[in-house]
């Protein structure tokens, strides 16, 4: 199979290189390297700002003017004295690239998510990082200096036959699930679970994502709620493991009860959404949606220009934490070093805290960048979300926070008066699980706490419950696969007999008829 | 310089080979064989055994079926109406018709979802009425312009000679335009019918969760399973070779039929 994949491939390679060649020659310029991107849809600063959009913070301008891709080929050539130019091109969804790569397009530096590089790390497609690239004494390492140590530990401590995933992968993009709601319609309480997708309070009014392994996690935490929620379990000392074994569970019993559990969903659901989710939060068509933390953050962006508040909450019951992350592959660099050395160059460059900051506030996604010893990112998260700058001016009404004993950081004297405030700890992140330290505080509107920053930077709280979604292998993959398939296919055998039997009588009768008019016409000419 | 038809012929052929053939050969081969490369008819009963292939396929062609059925509905009158009456702006008008073929097809897709919340509310409770009505929306037009031409080109004289001959209007209309204008019929028939039955992107832009034929492929191909998505392309492509192959006889049926009543 895989040999004929690359037959027609090499077939159709030569033949259009055949057809357009004559049109595009080829830059003979051998000193540039080429490098081949492809990343996620809209997921990197573009630049054109307006001017107004400025991010003024204390230690200087941060402002957008030129792409990322753009800016890195001039910071390259500055650095490295090499020309390099960056072919940037985008992908839908991690089967999509997956995909892509089967075909034979060839890329040297993909971003997919978690599960999508172990399966790449599994099939051995995936080149590994050199060992330059870890020298944390190399100013120009900006990954390795500026990585979260929270991110850097998950990266260390998850494997894929035996080897971990920082040896191959850089983290980019990492985010949390969870249901962007509209507050005037649905309770906090009813949002923080998965089973709102079958509250019948909100029939119809509900949309979740459409994608076997998000609905699937979904799914398994709302049929498990009450045991995910007990104190038993929670208290437990290997809690972390045991959560991630029960949300990963593909067992056929826990597959066969999803199937029933999404089949009565759907019929509660406004639908399952690719990318509408966003829009009909805004315009109000549905009042909850199930979505990545960054779009979330988006959503909720929105919704506040157009004077109108959304909120985020997460599930009681666990939340699905996952990254995207650079990985090189063997395929594209092919033992070139140059190649590997730009590729490297521009996780490091994507990663500096000025890339950083840029790509979180025109993407709203929360980078796996902490910025090691420059204290910029933290300094830009004040700037957005802190309470001093930019509480009142648009928020009239400050919401008191509904369940403030949920809330570790919760400041009690704040929380009295009429522009609460509240301490949100993101030691964790900064400095790694377990972790405090005053540095890391953020004094921020109470209202934050069901906002932006809960989904942008999710409590330690949150962070303690959620759990990765592990790559299934191919026989668990073709399970959940055709559960999904079944869940949204029309079954025959749903077709009501009255139905079966009309039908059966109008083909009759069209034939009948058919033969009675070919006679009639025999007759008639005879 | 003179052109041999043969040299006229190569820019198409080579479209033909590239983009038509090539693909259609890989189609073949995925369809007929397994993971391992290994020839196997096992796709191929699958598809007919599975409850949810087959169920997908009846959901299809009911929603083919009812949309073509309405279009059939609208566009012939319409057709009608415009090809006979006396009216001197009659290709303006039928340009009218046209026009909305002229905006991005997901622009009208989502200006009609705008439109249909207006009218129902929330439109997660009638997903077959709403995406009956998109595909109309968006087939309508295909419909209209084959009747329309059809009638249009109608040699006057018979209807004039069954007049002349007894019919009344309605006999003449029935006996002579209709069977006529049949041709045209089946050509719009076969405009609206097969695409229907695969245009899940209207489906998903109005929000109805079911899989029809396209959508399913896609989930197949999703899961990398490119073999029994393959298969049910296949299957498609021969439903559409059936439909083809039953609309011509019944095209020419028509029109020597038409010609003699």
């Amino acid at each position: 199979m895989k040999k004929l994949r690359f037959a027609s491939a090499v077939l159709l390679a030569v033949l259009l290189t055949a057809v357009f060649c004559p049109f595009f020659p080829a830059s003979a310029d051998e000193e540039t390297v080429t490098l081949r991107i492809c990343n996620w849809e809209e997921y990197i600063d573009l630049g054109g700002w307006e001017d107004d959009e400025v991010i003024d913070l204390e230690s200087g301008d941060i402002f957008g003017e030129n792409s990322l891709v753009e800016d890195f080929e001039i910071w390259y050539e500055e650095n490295y004295g090499k020309k390099v130019k960056v072919e940037y091109s985008t992908f839908g969804t991690n089967e999509d690239l997956y995909n892509m790569l089967t075909i034979g397009d060839v890329y040297d530096l993909v971003c997919p998510s978690e599960y999508m590089i172990m399966k790449l790390m599994a099939e051995d497609m995936v080149q590994p990082l050199s060992e330059a690239f870890f020298d944390e004494e190399d100013e120009n390492n900006y990954y390795i200096r500026g990585v979260s140590p929270y991110i850097r530990s998950i990266f260390e401590n998850h494997e894929i036959n035996g080897v971990s995933w920082d040896k191959c992968a850089a983290g980019y993009m990492w985010g949390i699930t969870g249901f962007v709601y509209n507050p005037e319609v649905v309770s906090e309480e009813d949002a923080s679970t998965w089973q709102l997708m079958q509250n019948s309070d909100y029939k119809r009014q509900i949309t979740m994502k459409d994608n076997v392994r998000d609905t699937y996690f979904a799914a398994v935490g709302a049929l498990k709620s009450d045991l995910l929620t007990s104190e038993e379990f929670t208290g437990a000392d290997d809690y972390a493991l045991r959560l991630q074994d029960e949300m990963n569970d593909v067992t056929e019993e826990t597959v066969a009860r999803v199937q029933d559990y999404l089949q009565d969903t759907k019929d509660n659901l406004y639908s399952f959404e690719t990318d509408s989710g966003k829009a009909d939060m805004i315009t109000g068509k549905v009042v909850a949606n199930y979505q990545w933390s960054g779009d979330a953050v988006y959503t909720m962006d929105q919704a506040e220009e157009d004077d109108y508040t959304l909120n985020f909450a997460v599930p009681k019951e666990s939340t699905n934490i996952y990254f995207d992350g650079w990985i090189m592959l063997k395929a594209g660099i092919a033992q070139d070093p140059a190649k590997q050395q730009a590729a490297e160059a521009f996780i490091n460059f994507i990663s500096m805290p000025e890339s950083v900051i840029r790509n979180m506030y025109y993407i709203g996604y929360t980078s796996a960048i902490s910025g090691g010893e420059d204290e910029r990112i933290f300094e830009y998260l004040d700037w957005n979300y802190g309470a001093e700058e930019d509480v009142a001016e648009d928020e009239e009404e400050v919401e008191e926070p509904d369940n403030e004993e949920d809330v570790v950081e919760e400041n009690e004297e704040g929380a009295e008066e009429e522009e609460a405030t509240v301490e949100y700890d993101l030691s964790y992140f900064f400095l790694g699980m377990g972790e405090h330290s005053e540095d890391y505080v953020l004094t921020v509107p109470a209202e934050q706490l069901n906002r932006q920053l809960s989904a942008q930077y999710p409590s330690e709280e949150v962070i303690r419950r959620a759990s990765i979604m592990v790559y299934f292998d191919a026989d668990q993959s073709e399970i959940i696969n055709r559960m999904w398939i079944r869940v949204r296919c029309f079954n025959i055998l749903d077709v009501p007999i009255w139905l079966w039997i009309t039908l059966g009588v109008l083909i009759a009768g069209g034939v009948v008829f058919y033969f009675r008019r070919k006679a009639a016409k025999e007759k008639m000419y005879s | 310089m003179k052109f041999s038809r043969k040299t006229l012929g190569i820019p198409y052929g080579v479209f033909l080979t590239l983009f038509v053939v090539a693909p259609m050969i890989v189609l073949f081969y995925y369809a007929f064989t397994n993971g391992q490369g290994v020839f196997t008819l096992r796709n191929l009963t699958d598809f007919f055994t599975d409850p949810n292939t087959l169920g997908t396929l009846f959901y299809s062609l009911a929603i083919a079926l009812t949309t073509t059925v309405v279009c059939l509905l609208i566009a012939y009158p319409v057709a009608y109406i415009l090809a006979t009456s006396k009216l001197k702006a009659k290709s303006v008008i039928i340009m009218i018709f046209v026009t909305p073929m002229w905006i991005n097809f997901s622009l009208r897709i989502t200006a009609l979802k705008e439109i249909l919340t207006l009218i129902e509310g929330n439109l997660a409770y009638y997903p077959f009425l709403n995406s009956v009505l998109g595909m109309t929306y968006d087939f309508l037009p295909f419909m209209i312009l084959p009747i329309y031409n059809t009638i249009v080109k109608l040699d006057h004289s018979l209807t004039e000679a069954a007049r002349d001959l007894g019919a009344n209007e309605r006999g003449a209309f029935l006996k002579v335009t209709v069977p006529l204008s049949l041709p045209g019929v089946v050509s719009g028939i076969s405009m609206v019918f097969l695409p229907a039955m695969t245009n899940y992107v209207v489906l998903d832009m109005l929000y109805n969760s079911t899989y029809i034929m396209g959508s399913l492929i896609g989930s197949y191909f999703a899961a990398y399973n490119w073999h029994g998505g393959s298969m049910i392309a296949l299957v498609l492509l021969g439903i559409i070779c059936v439909f083809t192959l039953l609309t011509d006889s019944g095209e020419d049926d028509a029109r020597t039929g038409g010609a003699l009543l």
